[in-house]
């Protein structure tokens, strides 16, 4: 169903924006040493907690698994390193808004007497490898955090499905993909190789950025050498939001994304680069997802680069080690610095989806700007990927009219951040639409609930009224019986006979 | 630990963009019809412009200051200069100084501060205040300077210098020269007044106050706002919707009627180079804050101000329409925009 194009289409708006990918994409990958203690988040994909099933104190394995999913949407959670638990608390994690949920606090050690590898693969098939990635905790490494195994499991088999690997790292600044591409092709191509496999797909595109130099030639290289022909990369526009999953589509195959459906109803399954290396890891050396790489960045980063780091390392560990100076710092970012969401201190862990800490002095982020009022320029409308009108729905949140915003497609925003770029008047129009959404949502939630104690009310109602009714009937029929006299007596009597012989039943029994 | 930083949301790369900057843009389009103005019709414009504009940011300080606002970020965004300059450009530029006033102040206080200051406006205050003087002042509407060419032709018509123009504007006519002496009517007034008259239009536009292709200067004038709308659609500043719909409506609404009978309605290049619509198409239409947000609404609306300019300017009262039709789209607007919601991304085919 879904097809590449001969020649590639575009998406509306988008943005063309100075990169700064020179900054961290020179160097080599620094493997980080081992950190006295972890903070891991037990949260993933916005809200599903898992569960944990050490208890504080214990002592656990390097890639033991500490917590486990109770939500078909969470993930398994592994320890990076060998050591104690120390805590079981909540603390910020690398969210928006710096989020507090429940962490596990690990206290490192080196003693890795046994490291509790998952089990080598029997025969790799598709239920196994679904399985797989599952076991290994796996979700999207791009920054949505779902959790990877599920996109597989689907059951629309009658599609020919098509594998996308996401190489386009459209945000400026990030350039951990790129590195990952450029450091390890073959695990890239052989782990969609894998994802292929899981997702029954026959053909897969590793779309990466236009101004990826050699990446391509690099990859197209590997590809030839493993003889995997049905694998194609194609390069696409350095356009921002290039990479964001409904803009790519779109690029390569000229179909949109149907609104509030996911790229599954097209046949298409889109994975980030590094959860393809996540998975190949998984599969070909039994290794649970408990590290990944994070670009640390910024003007007055002293050594700007990509770190491989354990997942629940402190912010504070990758900035030492990119020698970042705090006290010049205004903002840290994660993420990107369009999408990012900004930190209020660096004491917080390394999440699976954390793929960029950006480090921004005053001058580059200028709190001072004033906002003005909307003058409605429609700047904000040339730029919006999603073809939606920002500055209305501005207009009506602005006015509290949600139900009108939802009109204007409120839910189909992608929190791209173009419009609140282009806005002269300097508006956080973001923050309106994410605002809008959430209450929207509340309001639909709570009115879904009233609807529901309602129709229980109603239900109740009426089955009061039944019995109301099954018992009048009864009376009726009782009644009617009573009216014929002869009939009457026997049932007198019959009662009477049941009283009496239940009495000299009491009597025999004392 | 005890490090607390700046935490204010997305995007996190500074903006490049501002009110400031795009309303400048627009000063700058608008610099080479200005030239063409003070060309054909003398220093008048200027001295129009700056008592537009001063008045214009007294109004809004006031305002401002009565409305309890921020002074620094509204006075420094430009928009006051903007209107005034399109406000300027309507006026004859030897109108009296109170008419400059009493524009501004209906611009700036009733149309732009009573209806929430900036960007809350429904009404193009320039048009606004144009509006108020055409019924307030008709007169001083009605009377046009000879544009410098017409010196030579027409033994009657004197060029006058900046003295002069001072003059009438802060005292009056002195009263041994007579108005017909110093005034020209606009060339849309006089077709309108020779039509009422019964003269066919082309004897009509053989006479002095007109040109090549419009009116005399008048056309040289649309050609520089033309040249200047072009720069504005470069810049990206303004989209082809609300010009190109204006324009080419105006001449697909013009066209049968000049058809049916060319003696008495306007040609299409009178519509287009005599009056103001060409200033309406790039300057007025093209407001973003009285007018549509989308692509189709800003057509519709644009094809609206055109047609209703061409009724206006062939049947209504008063010479040229552009400011009325431009309000009563305004108007329109707000339900344009609720019947041409586009259809997003993932929606396109299935509304």
């Amino acid at each position: 169903m879904a097809e590449l194009k001969e020649r590639l289409s575009t998406f509306h708006g988008g943005l063309v924006l100075k990169h700064h990918k020179e900054l961290s994409a020179r160097s080599e990958v620094v493997q980080l040493e081992r950190p006295d203690s972890l903070t891991i988040s037990l949260r993933v994909n916005r809200g599903h907690v898992s569960e944990p099933v050490v208890a504080v104190g214990d002592q656990v394995n390097k890639f033991q698994v500490i917590a486990q999913p109770i939500h078909p949407f969470g993930a398994v959670v592994h320890a990076p390193y060998s050591g104690t638990i120390r805590a079981i608390e909540e603390r910020p994690t690398a969210s928006p808004d710096a989020e507090s949920a429940p962490c596990i606090i690990l206290d490192t050690d080196d003693e890795d007497e046994q490291i509790d590898y998952l089990p080598p693969l029997t025969e790799i098939n598709r239920p196994n490898l679904i399985k797989r990635i599952q076991d290994a905790g796996i979700l999207g490494m791009g920054g949505a955090g779902f959790p990877t195994h599920v996109k597989y499991d689907h059951q629309t088999r009658d599609l020919d499905h098509l594998l996308i690997i996401n190489g386009a790292e459209c945000e400026p600044y990030i350039t951990c993909d790129e590195r990952l591409m450029l450091d390890e092709p073959e695990a890239l191509v052989k782990g969609t190789a894998l994802l292929m496999q899981a997702a029954d797909a026959h053909r897969a595109v590793i779309a990466i950025e236009d101004n990826l130099g050699g990446v391509k030639s690099l990859l197209d290289e590997t590809i030839e050498t493993l003889g995997l022909a049905h694998i194609e990369v194609v390069k696409v526009p350095t356009i921002y939001p290039t990479g964001g999953e409904k803009q790519l589509i779109k690029v390569l195959t000229g179909l949109e994304v149907p609104s509030g459906q996911t790229p599954l109803s097209l046949g298409i399954i889109m994975q980030n680069v590094a959860t393809t290396k996540a998975v190949f890891d998984a599969v070909e050396h039994n290794r649970p997802l408990t590290e990944r790489l994070v670009t640390v960045t910024g003007d007055l980063v002293g050594r700007p680069g990509n770190y491989l780091t354990p997942v629940g390392n402190s912010f504070y560990q990758l900035l030492a080690a990119a020698d970042c100076p705090m006290s010049d710092i205004d903002k840290l970012v994660v993420g990107g610095p369009m999408m990012g969401y900004p930190m209020p201190n660096p004491d917080i862990g390394v999440d699976k989806t954390t793929n960029c800490l950006l480090l921004l002095t005053e001058d580059s982020t200028k709190p001072d700007l004033t906002t003005l009022p909307c003058i409605r320029c429609g700047d904000c409308v040339k730029a919006c990927p999603q073809d939606l009108l920002p500055q209305q729905l501005f207009w009506y949140i602005q006015g509290n009219d949600l139900e009108e915003s939802r009109n204007h497609h409120v839910f189909d925003c992608i929190e791209c951040g173009a419009c609140s770029w282009v806005c002269p008047s300097h508006i956080d129009l973001v923050s309106y639409y994410r605002y809008a959404k959430s209450e929207l949502t509340y309001l639909d939630y709570k009115k879904a609930k009233a609807q529901l104690a309602k129709q229980r009310h109603e239900n109740r109602e009426q089955r009061l009224e039944e019995i109301k009714a099954e018992r009048q009937a009864k009376r009726r029929a009782k009644a009617e019986r009573l009216k014929d006299k002869s009939k009457a007596k026997k049932e007198i009597s019959a009662v009477l006979d049941r009283i009496k012989s239940k009495q000299s039943d009491g009597d025999k029994s004392e | 630990m005890t490090t607390q930083l700046n935490t204010s949301g997305s995007p996190h790369i500074p903006a490049q963009f501002s009110v400031t900057k795009v309303m400048g843009w627009v000063l700058v389009a608008l610099i080479p019809a200005v030239f063409a103005h003070l060309f054909y019709f003398g220093v008048g414009l200027m001295v129009q412009i700056v008592l537009a504009t001063a008045a214009g940011y007294l109004f809004e300080w006031w305002c401002l200051r009565w409305r309890k606002q921020p002074l620094k970020p509204f006075l420094t965004d430009l928009t006051v200069p903007v209107t005034a300059v399109l406000f300027a450009l309507c006026l004859s530029p030897i109108s009296p100084w109170y008419v400059s006033l009493v524009g501004m102040f209906f611009a700036i206080v009733v149309a732009k501060h009573l209806y929430g200051g900036l960007g809350n406006n429904i009404f193009n205050p320039a048009m606004v205040a144009f509006a108020t003087i055409l019924v307030a002042f008709p007169q001083s509407m009605s009377l046009w300077l000879p544009p410098s060419g017409l010196v030579q032709t027409v033994g009657d018509l004197q060029h006058i210098n900046w003295q002069q123009t001072l003059g009438f504007i802060f005292t009056g006519l002195p009263a041994d020269v007579s108005v017909d002496a110093v005034t020209a009517a606009t060339p849309l007034t006089a077709l309108k007044t020779g039509l009422q008259q019964g003269y066919a239009q082309s004897e009509i536009v053989a006479g002095a106050v007109f040109g090549d292709f419009g009116g005399l200067g008048w056309e040289w004038i649309a050609n520089w706002l033309f040249l200047g709308g072009i720069f504005l659609l470069y810049k990206r500043i303004i989209t082809w919707h609300v010009p190109a719909a204006v324009l080419m409506t105006t001449i697909a609404a013009s066209i049968p009627f000049y058809l049916f009978n060319a003696d008495i309605y306007m040609s299409p290049q009178q519509h287009i180079f005599s009056g103001g619509i060409m200033l309406a198409a790039f300057f007025i239409a093209t407001d973003p804050t009285s007018g549509c947000s989308s692509n189709r609404g800003k057509i519709i609306f644009g094809a609206g101000v055109a047609i209703l300019t061409v009724l206006i300017r062939n049947f209504g009262a008063y010479p040229d329409g552009v400011a009325f039709a431009v309000l009563l789209m305004n108007l329109s607007a707000p339900l344009i925009d609720r019947m041409t919601i586009p259809q997003p991304y993932g929606k396109k085919g299935n509304p």
